[in-house]
């Protein structure tokens, strides 16, 4: 094991606590640090609303090398937000269904 | 549903693996016309690949299996989430199986390869530091991403904590770094990203409950961000009200009270209807859930009509007392 991975590990066993989401905050221990939370848009709608516990994950479902939202839920069902191509501010389209090979909206299995 | 794209049976397409709360997981094969079914996974023996708690699609029941455990024993856990992970570093995908209930982890092994797999149908538990992985107040997803920038793959999860009501502490996500090398993983003690939190609030400030997490460049600075699915939960704050609106008010609530007691007769009868005519038969069985939709249908007007007044006058009373409120939406935590 090399020095800087020695570092880390000492440093990832020190650090229990990294972060205090809502507040902004930082913790102690000067983890890693986020901004106050703010909803996602797609389109002009908030992004996993009306969902039943939205599940997002990014991809690049169009290959334009930007990642696209793809959002599950508790259905089964699953929507796309493309990215749009503008650098800043980030930006996505409205969802729509994920199509399966057949046209129709993709939709997995669930009691 | 946490979710993974990823090429899994290494045809140069990419498809889509998740888990449902059928207690299996899933996965849509792509092509190039697009993605297909979905079907269930299966292992080598060609049973559905589980933790141990399902839904039997067949008998319409849940059922709680043992087969899959170390010990045999049913442990009444629901695989809800799936990710492929090449766990050996052989080349070819191993599953990992996240438990809804105790937030435990799970690896199946697959014995095959990527185009022919035959994933063990055995679980193994997956550690966290010296202790079985275990995330608190229920898993919702891990996810798998380079967190440290070490090169090798971290696992990030969601919990959900307090799912109903305004108040109670909501969920939160947490870490696992990867300290080992590749074929020999050996994941951390698990550590706070977002702390959980007191619902309660006046506003939508943060996803409370049901947090699905996944990492990502979202704007291009060079480190990983957070986007988080879940539902927020909080009550607006309530004016003053004047004294014609609180007698409003009172009337408003006493309306919809003698709404919610009809409510309570007709659904007291369909039960009794139901009951009567699923007599012998189990409660869990498809044949006693048909027997019951049977006898709501005959309702199902009158039901409508009941729900339609009681939601109006909710609404009505929402305009002058702040109702509780639950909305899914998905944040952005922006790495600073």
């Amino acid at each position: 094991m090399n020095i800087a991975r020695l570092r880390r590990l000492a440093w990832a066993t020190a650090a229990s606590t990294i972060l205090l989401g809502s507040q902004g905050s930082a913790d102690e221990t000067g983890g890693v640090r986020f901004a106050a939370p703010e909803r996602i848009l797609a389109g002009d709608a908030f992004l996993g609303e009306e969902r039943l516990y939205p599940s997002p994950v990014l991809y690049d479902m169009d290959g334009d090398k930007l990642p696209d939202v793809v959002v599950g839920d508790l259905f089964g069902r699953v929507t796309v937000a493309h990215r749009s191509a503008a650098k800043s501010p980030v930006a996505f389209g409205a969802e729509k269904p994920l199509h399966d090979r057949d046209g129709k909206p993709l939709r997995f299995h669930n009691w | 549903m946490g979710s993974q794209f990823v090429d899994f049976n290494a045809d140069g397409h990419l498809d889509y693996l998740t888990a449902t709360f059928d207690g299996s997981p899933h996965i849509s094969y792509g092509s190039t016309e697009g993605f297909g079914e979905p079907e269930r996974l299966k292992d080598a023996q060609g049973q559905r690949i589980l933790i141990s708690s399902i839904w039997n699609y067949e008998t319409g029941k849940h059922e709680n299996l043992g087969r899959s455990m170390p010990d045999g024993k049913p442990c009444r856990e629901r695989c809800i989430s799936a990710l492929a992970f090449d766990w050996e570093g052989d080349g070819d995908y191993d599953l990992l199986l996240g438990s809804y209930e105790n937030g435990h982890l799970y690896r199946q092994m697959n014995d095959g390869t990527n185009a022919e797999p035959r994933f063990s149908g055995r679980n193994i538990p997956v550690l966290a530091g010296d202790a079985p992985f275990a995330l608190p107040a229920k898993m919702t997803a891990p996810r798998l991403v380079d967190w440290d920038g070490d090169g090798d793959l971290d696992l990030i999860a969601g919990s959900f904590g307090s799912c109903w009501g305004p108040t109670g502490t909501g969920g939160g996500v947490y870490l696992s770094r990867n300290l080992g090398k590749k074929g020999q993983p050996v994941f951390g003690a698990l550590e706070t990203l977002i702390a959980p939190q007191p619902k309660g609030g006046t506003e939508p400030i943060r996803p409370d409950a049901g947090l699905y997490v996944d990492a990502v460049d979202y704007d291009g600075d060079g480190d990983l961000d957070l986007v988080v699915g879940g539902y927020s939960m909080w009550t607006p704050e309530a004016r003053p009200l004047t004294e014609e609106e609180q007698a409003t008010v009172a009337r408003l609530q006493k309306e919809r009270q003698a709404v919610q007691k009809q409510q309570a007769d007709v659904m007291a009868k369909v039960n009794a209807e139901a009951a009567k005519s699923a007599e012998g038969l189990e409660r869990t069985s498809k044949e006693y859930r048909q027997k019951r939709s049977e006898a709501y249908a005959k309702y199902r007007k009158q039901i409508s009509a009941i729900q339609k007044e009681s939601q109006r006058l909710a609404s009505q009373i929402g305009e002058l007392v702040p109702a509780p409120q639950r909305k899914s939406f998905v944040w952005l935590y922006e790495r600073l």
